[in-house]
């Protein structure tokens, strides 16, 4: 009798998610797509895939921070522009190195060196604000802690830009592009190397992470903390190293993001912002800590940016999602996916 | 001998009758002496020269602006991270009437701030439901949304080429400017720190602290939260009208997140839930930013750096700020008094 | 006898768990009312589910003779229902006098309390509160939150009051002097229902108890009957508890 009723209610609980606002999303950008593509052309509808991808990069960091150690992060598209710096530093050197010498092996190798540099800075860079920042705030007092880390992280990003703007000046230090091939051929679209590299190593990273989340066991210790903080530390786990580690991933993502969307972002000091507002987006929509709905929110509002900017004007891109996002809220509080991680409302 | 201490005596009494009423208005005399010398220096050199009297304007506004800020993040603990466009929504109201309609800019400041007012009660009513940190990304949103429209809605706007908007005055000189911002900074202050004194400020003070035990006492979270969010919106849209026809220019720029992250520093540096706090430390810290935006010019940017990493420092080694220092210095010298009294009696 | 509080087939699920399934109470006007179960079993749930802080999924709830299902805390306080909480729950920059204050201007409808101050002083007296009132509510321990948070919910003039495990963590001399105050707040006319687990308590002070299991009811009646009940013996099996 008990059995059967739980039954029913899973039954019920898959009926009801399958209705819900997040299906009929899913359903609903499914139809966008075909739509945009007939419509708009298929090249549109490439744009939105690959900057979809890195925005999924994007909030799925952004999430994870804040579902493991409460931390909203404003200073995450910071992470974005040291990545395009980094990139743009290491690249450049070496395009022109290249110039003189030329050599195939070495001009496609180059762009990894400058993407993977950038993903070692993020990383550094988010154990060193771990330690030097979060840390000494946790260590002094956690009351009240929401708030106050997400003023810390918005201190973070204005030092982070000027900081930028102190020692690199405000001009786009920017590349026409990573790699001097054509452009690849697809049904009849024209697809630049740059970008098929960025989807394939967004489709790629989000894959290894997903399954250093789910499989491994310092993924799972991850996941521990981020469901029960205390319950995690009861059964040993370290919460510093869990702390260090997660802020470090989710810097590194964002700094690859950025480094991988160099040839569409040049480097300058507010770079940032609109990774920062698009992650942000993201996160909101689907649900504060909810890394898994981050991935599939990435390509939503990556979709809706770029039907937004084709069918009513460039500079709206902003303000129809806002506004459609603020409108989704109103019935769906929790985002549209729901949250999947306790503890995140609590502050 | 008797009548010079009865006049003493009287003197005594009005004294502190005086001292009462200042009191009741939240000022103590120590805040007086401040707003007196803030009242006398566009007369003292060097602070007559017209620069400098600029960088007093604007500190004047920064200052009333902190205020407001802190009237929701120091009590009900939601940060409004889109205050400047809210100031800005009402800086542009108050522009574009006396532009298109000829509304004076005294008539037109007030229409922005119900304005915005109005916008920040639409806003509230929808986030204000949800926790602290989803209210404040909200409002941020909100922020975004409107910066994007007065950038976008170039025939209304002007979009980024700027709005040039009527003055007060006819005059050049800045020293009535002054006075204004004074007077307006003077009112926030007053209006602000009267409801938080209130009973309704205590209800503010427990939502912030412990929603769940605010509501079990009785309190109507949502309400009190919003009536906090439109009052502070009310007063950002007031004091951008002051903003728009002081300048004489407005540029979508004013609603952007960064200037609401200077006005949240000066507001934590100056202490959380203190009111006078940020009032108190914007005009030294305005100056010494200004001095060194003009002195250093070769080091753009270096002003912010010093913005970002003073928040970071106060939030984390001093999270009082310097109202916190300030009672702390004011506990020990009442201590010291009282201890000094009871060993001479 | 008439009844303050009826609740009927409560029912509050949490996802697939279901923490209270068609709980049933009335509690009369006047008496203390315990509500026992072993750890877990949905007592503070079916509080929650009552007060406000909630709505049930299914159930009925009459307070003072009206529907009151679903209320939201703020209105059912102001109705004359106010609680304490199983972790107390001050406001920490309050002061403790403050932390009073807030419930006793809030709490009722306006002008129900003509001098919050003075009559929060009173609350504070009443329930013995042993520090100062302007003592900060962070400088306070565990045993004076306790009583800073009975002190509150009794300043807002509740007619019933729900008692949320307030004995927990009290040495034998407290809980003595926390009895009598329970009895002191019963005799001014408060009617009381407390979820608690130190039997000494509960056969003490309750004219009536219900026991849940499970987030059922298995049981009610007075102590003498439910310590005798082979069922409420059952459910407390292996459990530290001594009937």
């Amino acid at each position: 009798m008990a059995r059967s009723s739980v039954q029913s209610t899973i039954v019920f609980e898959v009926l009801r998610r399958l209705t819900t606002a997040a299906g009929i999303t899913i359903i609903l950008s499914v139809v966008a797509v075909i739509v945009s593509a007939v419509v708009a052309g298929p090249f549109t509808l490439v744009n939105a895939i690959v900057t979809g991808g890195m925005w999924a990069l994007l909030a799925v960091g952004l999430s994870l921070v804040f579902g493991v150690m409460n931390i909203p992060n404003f200073a995450h598209g910071e992470f974005f522009m040291v990545g395009t710096l980094v990139s743009y530093l290491v690249f450049t050197p070496l395009h022109k190195y290249l110039r003189q010498n030329p050599s195939s092996v070495l001009s496609t190798v180059a762009p990894f060196a400058g993407i993977f540099a950038a993903l070692l800075v993020g990383a550094l860079l988010g154990v060193v604000v771990e330690k030097l920042i979060f840390f000494q705030l946790r260590r002094r007092s956690r009351e009240q802690w929401v708030m106050n880390s997400f003023l810390l992280t918005v201190g973070l990003s204005v030092v982070m830009i000027n900081g930028h703007q102190l020692l690199w000046g405000t001009n786009f230090k920017g590349i026409p592009r990573y790699w001097d091939v054509k452009p690849i051929d697809l049904f009849g679209v024209n697809i630049s190397m740059d970008r098929a590299v960025a989807l394939g190593l967004a489709v790629v990273t989000i894959a290894i992470f997903w399954f250093f989340l789910m499989r491994t066991r310092t993924g799972r210790a991850i996941r521990a903390v981020a469901q029960d903080e205390t319950g995690a530390q009861m059964v040993g786990i370290d919460l510093n190293r869990i702390q260090v580690l997660t802020m470090a991933l989710s810097s590194a993502l964002a700094a690859m993001a950025g480094a991988s969307l160099l040839f569409m972002f040049p480097s300058y000091p507010t770079v940032g912002l609109k990774p920062l507002y698009v992650a942000w987006y993201v996160v909101i929509l689907v649900g504060l800590g909810n890394v898994a709905g981050a991935t599939i929110g990435g390509f939503l509002v990556a979709l809706l940016q770029t039907l937004t900017s084709y069918f009513i004007g460039v500079g709206w891109e902003d303000v129809v999602p806002t506004a459609l996002i603020i409108l989704i809220l109103l019935f769906k509080p929790s985002g549209l996916f729901g949250s999947e991680v306790k503890g995140v409302w609590e502050q | 001998m008797q009548k010079t201490e009865t006049v003493s005596a009287r003197a005594g009494r009005l004294g502190n009758g005086l001292l009462s009423i200042l009191n009741a208005l939240g000022i103590t005399p120590l805040g007086l002496a401040l707003i007196i010398l803030l009242a006398i220096l566009p007369f003292i050199p060097p602070f007559d020269r017209e620069d400098l009297l600029r960088w007093l304007v604007g500190a004047a506004l920064i200052a009333a602006q902190a205020i407001a800020f802190d009237f929701t993040t120091g009590y009900i603990n939601v940060v409004n991270f889109g205050f400047a466009a809210f100031l800005g929504f009402g800086a542009y109201t108050s522009a574009l009437l006396a532009v298109d309609f000829g509304i004076s800019p005294w008539i037109g400041m007030f229409v922005g701030a119900l304005a915005s007012g109005g916008l920040g009660f639409f806003t509230g009513v929808l986030t204000l439901r949800l926790r602290g940190i989803f209210a404040a990304v909200m409002a941020w949103f909100v922020g975004l949304a409107l910066l994007g429209l007065a950038r976008n809605l170039v025939d209304i706007t002007r979009g980024p080429m700027g709005l040039s908007v009527p003055t007060f005055l006819e005059t050049a000189s800045n020293r009535p400017y002054f006075y204004i911002i004074l007077v307006m900074l003077l009112i926030t202050y007053l209006v602000l720190r009267w409801i938080t004194s209130s009973h309704i400020g205590l209800a503010f003070k427990a939502i912030g602290q412990n929603i769940e035990a605010a509501r079990a006492s009785g309190v109507n979270p949502t309400f009190y939260r919003v009536f906090n969010f439109t009052v502070q919106c009310a007063f950002a849209g007031w004091l951008g009208g002051f903003y728009a026809h002081y300048y004489g220019i407005l540029t979508p720029q004013l609603m952007h997140t960064s200037h609401t992250v200077e006005v949240l520093a000066i507001a934590y540096v100056g202490g959380r839930g203190s009111i006078w706090g940020g009032a108190f430390i914007a005009f030294p810290f305005i100056f010494f930013i200004e001095w060194l935006r003009s002195s250093l010019t070769s080091l753009p940017g270096l002003h912010l750096v010093i913005y970002g990493l003073l928040l970071i420092l106060v939030m984390i080694f001093y999270p009082g700020g310097v109202a916190q220092f300030y009672y702390w210095i004011a506990d020990r010298v009442g201590k010291a008094r009282r201890g000094s009294a009871e060993q001479s009696g | 006898m008439t009844a303050i509080l009826e609740a009927k087939d409560i029912v509050k699920r949490f996802g697939g768990l279901v923490a209270v399934n068609r709980v049933s109470l009335t509690v009369n006007e006047g008496e203390i009312f315990g509500l026992i179960g072993p750890n877990g079993a949905g007592k503070t749930t079916f509080l929650n589910s009552i007060a406000g802080t909630f709505k049930p999924n299914a159930g009925v709830v009459r307070f003072l003779g009206r529907e009151t299902t679903g209320f939201r805390s703020d209105v059912m306080c102001k109705l004359g229902m106010s609680r304490t909480f199983q972790i107390s729950q001050p406001f920490p920059k309050l002061t403790a006098l403050e932390n009073v204050m807030v419930s006793a201007v809030f709490g009722n409808e306006r002008g129900a309390v003509r001098d919050p101050e003075a009559w929060s002083r009173q609350m504070l007296d009443f329930v013995e509160f042993p520090m100062p009132p302007d003592t900060r509510a962070d400088n306070l321990n565990t045993v004076q939150l306790k009583r800073l948070d009975l002190a509150r919910a009794l300043a807002s003039k509740p007619k019933l009051l729900l008692l949320d495990e307030l004995a927990a963590g009290l040495t034998t001399g407290e809980l003595d002097d926390l009895m009598a105050i329970i009895r002191k707040i019963r005799d001014s006319g408060v009617t009381i229902v407390m979820v608690e687990h130190i039997m000494r308590v509960i056969m003490g002070l309750c004219d009536r108890i219900v026991v849940i299991h499970y987030g059922e009811k298995i049981a009610e009646g007075t102590p003498e009957e439910v310590a005798h009940d082979p069922k409420v013996a059952e459910a407390y099996l292996g459990e530290k508890y001594i009937l």
